[in-house]
């Protein structure tokens, strides 16, 4: 009979159980996701390009655990606090505390099985969707990626059913420690934290000092090491938080003070908030962590993605070399933007290649400088005159390796036209092209080269010119771009969704208040407002400390990405990006909040 | 319609539930007014239509057939805002649950609908501190309702609902959770108000203690009103005596 009454009060809340269940799916969905790659030892050693990739994603899988575990706490919070009135209600009908606690554990059980089940389901379309999706926009191949990994199944299974095990357990204690009527009038206060000023001092100067050597640490990484990141993780936590605490109800409390708080539902707004941010503090460190990572992540990526090809630039002298070039090739050829072509004519016998002084004197070949500084910005492109060419430059390894045969290459030998036309020889014509700017003719530039090797086979280890380099590097980096994007997409869902979450599992407590402002005579447009400054300003916070942290944890990235590459180049179209995925977060969420709290006007 | 009617009801009619389903009719065809500066009790038995004519005078709900004018407004023909501005500015409402907003101050409470308005904060700050005064609530102001008793809070409630000066008062069973002590000291406030500012009051109960505060009480059965009882030159509890008899003969 309770189990009957138990079912039907799920029913009559059917609502806030679906916003329940979709977030817990989600977040096991995302879970996988990110196990699917962090467990498989085989996709990390053939695309990790550091051997760290492995300890980073170890840190990553901690975190991900920890914030996981926030998470169902939350979770299970709100379950209890939408069942505890019924369970109150079946006591004092009667029910044996034993009885109700079964029923409690059996609850909390049975959706988190649902969900963790549902959540992998999902979880295996999103991989499956993302890494296709990812692999074709980035023109990435990637070996060992599957979105079917047996061992992430099993462990996105273990870690969630044993959390939910955990909370029942911990629902049943909280549940039968309670008196009936706590239970049955649970929902009716609303908690006002106290200010206690020097508390607060020291909390917010904490605050500061952990930020700032969290912020230092990722900084200093070339001395820390691998250190630097435990180190910047716990410290910036603790710093955020500490931070938030000390400052945001400072800051509404002094607002609370001023005329602007008496002005429309200005006050009320910031009573909504002074009690909310106070709960609000470790989810909204979260967030913000979540948030940095998301959007470090992905600039990290997108900055590889774009800053590879200028690195390839700066190595070696010209993009493709061409030899006997075709129609189909000369058609290439044309559609580039060229900076700067040359076309030499060879004669190679034995293990000698021949050229003709008077076309190298026509168009000299160019060389680059490499300087000492290692500040690829200074390696200029310059050509010499043939005596001096004749020199040094004839053993320059991109000249000599315009001819390449079977085992390595041919010894170029530099004749005066009469000399060159007496020698003999297998002519070959060779076509060197320097693009304006690699990125810009990548698509071109990959069949310009499948139909160049495909025609003449040249040694594995070696490299003709910085296309055929950048495909190396994308080879090398290539996983580490991967890994940017993908969990940069991962942590987004995930953090976006536990706000969402969060926010949304207040609504039911605000409902009761929208209805007392309706009754007093509040405009709808001034709540519909009210409410999109409150989600706003929820919203806003963890992404203002998001930005902030991101903007000093790519200094960890310098030496990964050395110059001409940075860390903080063209970051500004990728924030734009994130932060407009992370607006339409904002907007459903506030959508869902209308649709939960307004009240319906009689007549509509 | 003179200018010293307040409330006036014409042929008001409630019927709940669609067209083609079972209806259920709980107010039929209702005519009364109140004067301004009157005292008037709405009284009748659960389920009679007291709380639905309420609603209906302060546009919560929308009748089927009728007026109601409030203060010169024809609030069946108010439609969005028109209605929300109308709440705020007309009526002052105290209920049964209090309806206090409970992250915010007593204060912050009552200023409210006087920050709705947009008045300037200094003239906001004078109005709230003169309300808290008539009120006895002064010493209250920085506590949250959570911090207060039930007597308190419904004091605050009142303070809330009086402080823009509406046109009329209307009480939805103010008392009904307060003790008798609290509740007798809130009845004695809303019969000072009405004498002092002449502001009209409308009590809606099935409380005869409380309705002997009145001026007048009309009784509702079965959606219309059955009887009207004046208190006249009679003391209170001469008046009480009397709504008790006429409770008794009324629902026989």
């Amino acid at each position: 009979m309770l189990g009957k009454l138990a079912l039907a009060g799920i029913k009559n809340r059917r609502r806030d159980y679906l916003v329940l269940l979709a977030g817990l799916t989600m977040s096991a969905a995302i879970f996988y996701m990110f196990a699917n790659l962090a467990t498989n030892q085989a996709f990390l050693k053939a695309n990790a390009a550091i051997s760290s990739a492995n300890v980073i994603f170890g840190f990553g899988a901690v975190l991900l655990i920890l914030i996981t575990v926030v998470y169902i706490m939350y979770a299970n919070s709100f379950l209890l606090s939408m069942r505890q009135h019924d369970y109150g209600l079946f006591m004092m009908l009667g029910a044996t505390r034993k009885r109700v606690g079964e029923l409690v554990f059996l609850e909390t059980l049975i959706l988190g099985t649902i969900a963790t089940a549902i959540g992998l389901g999902l979880g295996l379309l999103m991989s499956k969707f993302l890494v296709g999706f990812l692999l074709n926009m980035l023109g990435l191949h990637l070996s060992h990626l599957t979105a079917v990994y047996v061992p992430a199944i099993v462990a996105t299974g273990v870690l969630y059913v044993g959390l939910f095990i955990l909370a029942s357990l911990f629902n049943l204690i909280k549940l039968t420690r309670t008196t009936v009527l706590k239970l049955l009038h649970s929902d009716e206060l609303a908690n006002q934290p106290k200010v206690k000023p020097f508390r607060q001092m020291v909390q917010g100067v904490l605050g500061v000092v952990f930020l700032a050597a969290g912020y230092w640490a990722l900084a200093s990484i070339k001395a820390l090491q691998l250190a630097a990141i435990p180190i910047a993780l716990v410290t910036i936590t603790l710093g955020t938080y500490l931070l938030f605490r000390a400052t945001i109800l400072m800051v509404i409390r002094a607002l609370r003070h001023t005329g602007w708080a008496k002005k429309h539902l200005n006050g009320f707004l910031l009573g909504q908030l002074n009690f909310r941010v106070h709960n609000y503090t470790r989810m909204l460190t979260i967030v913000s962590l979540l948030f940095a990572m998301a959007l470090g992540a992905i600039t990290v990526g997108s900055g590889y993605h774009r800053q590879l090809p200028m690195m390839a630039e700066k190595i070696g002298t010209y993009t493709v070399a061409v030899h006997d070039k075709n129609a189909r090739e000369q058609k290439l050829i044309d559609q580039l933007h060229i900076a700067h072509q040359a076309t030499y004519t060879q004669k190679r016998q034995g293990k000698t290649v021949y050229y003709n002084a008077s076309e190298l004197a026509q168009t000299p070949v160019e060389l680059r400088a490499y300087s000492n500084s290692g500040n690829m910005n200074d390696q200029k492109l310059y050509t010499e005159s043939l005596k001096k060419f004749k020199k040094s430059g004839i053993s320059d390894l991109d000249f000599l390796s315009l001819a390449l045969g079977k085992v390595g290459a041919y010894s170029p030998k530099i004749l005066t036209a009469k000399q060159f036309a007496k020698q003999s020889g297998k002519v070959v014509t060779v076509t060197t092209v320097r693009v304006k700017n690699l990125q810009q003719d990548l698509p071109a530039l990959k069949k310009l080269n499948q139909l160049e090797t495909a025609r003449f086979s040249q040694p594995g280890t070696m490299t003709v010119g910085n296309y055929q380099n950048y495909e190396m590097m994308l080879a090398f980096f290539g996983g580490l771009e991967f890994i940017g994007y993908f969990l940069g997409i991962a942590f987004l869902a995930m953090l976006a969704s536990c706000l969402m979450f969060k926010i949304l599992s207040g609504a039911p407590g605000d409902q009761r208040r929208y209805r007392m402002l309706y009754k007093v005579g509040v405009r709808q447009s001034l709540m519909r407002h009210g409410i999109a400054k409150e989600i706003g300003i929820l919203f806003l916070i963890p992404g203002i400390m998001g930005v902030i942290d991101v903007l000093f944890g790519l200094q960890m990235f310098k030496p990964l990405m050395a110059a001409p590459m940075s860390p903080y180049l063209g970051i500004g179209s990728t924030f734009l990006i994130f932060i407009g995925l992370y607006a339409i977060y904002y907007l459903i969420t506030l959508a869902l909040y209308w649709r939960i709290v307004l009240p319906q006007a009689p007549n509509d | 319609m003179t200018t010293n009617t307040v409330v006036s009801v014409s042929g008001l009619e409630k019927t709940y539930g669609k067209a083609n389903e079972r209806q259920y009719t709980a107010l039929k065809g209702l005519n009364f007014t109140v004067d301004s500066g009157e005292f008037v009790g709405i009284m009748g038995a659960s389920g009679s239509g007291k709380t639905t004519l309420l609603n209906m005078l302060s546009t919560l709900d929308t009748p089927t057939k009728g007026d109601v004018v409030v203060n010169g407004h024809d609030v069946t023909k108010m439609r969005g805002n028109q209605l929300a501005d109308f709440r705020a500015q007309e009526v002052g409402f105290i209920f049964q649950d209090f309806n206090l907003l409970e992250s915010l101050t007593a204060e912050e409470n009552i200023g409210l609908p006087l920050a709705l308005k947009g008045t300037p904060s200094k003239v906001m700050d004078q109005a709230i501190h003169e309300v808290a005064e008539t009120l006895s609530i002064a010493d209250l102001l920085q506590k949250y309702p959570a911090e207060l008793s039930g007597g308190q809070k419904q004091r605050v409630a009142a303070a809330r609902a009086i402080v823009h000066h509406p046109a009329i008062l209307m009480g939805d069973e103010p008392t009904g959770a307060l003790d008798s002590t609290s509740a007798r000291e809130l009845l004695d406030l809303l019969t000072t108000i009405n004498e002092q500012q002449k502001m009209s009051v409308l009590l809606v109960t099935h409380d005869p203690f409380s309705a002997s505060f009145c001026q007048r009480i009309l009784f509702i059965k079965d959606g219309q009103i059955g009887s009207e009882l004046r208190r006249g030159d009679q003391d209170r509890s001469t008046f009480y005596q009397g709504i008790l008899t006429e409770l008794g003969t009324f629902n026989e």
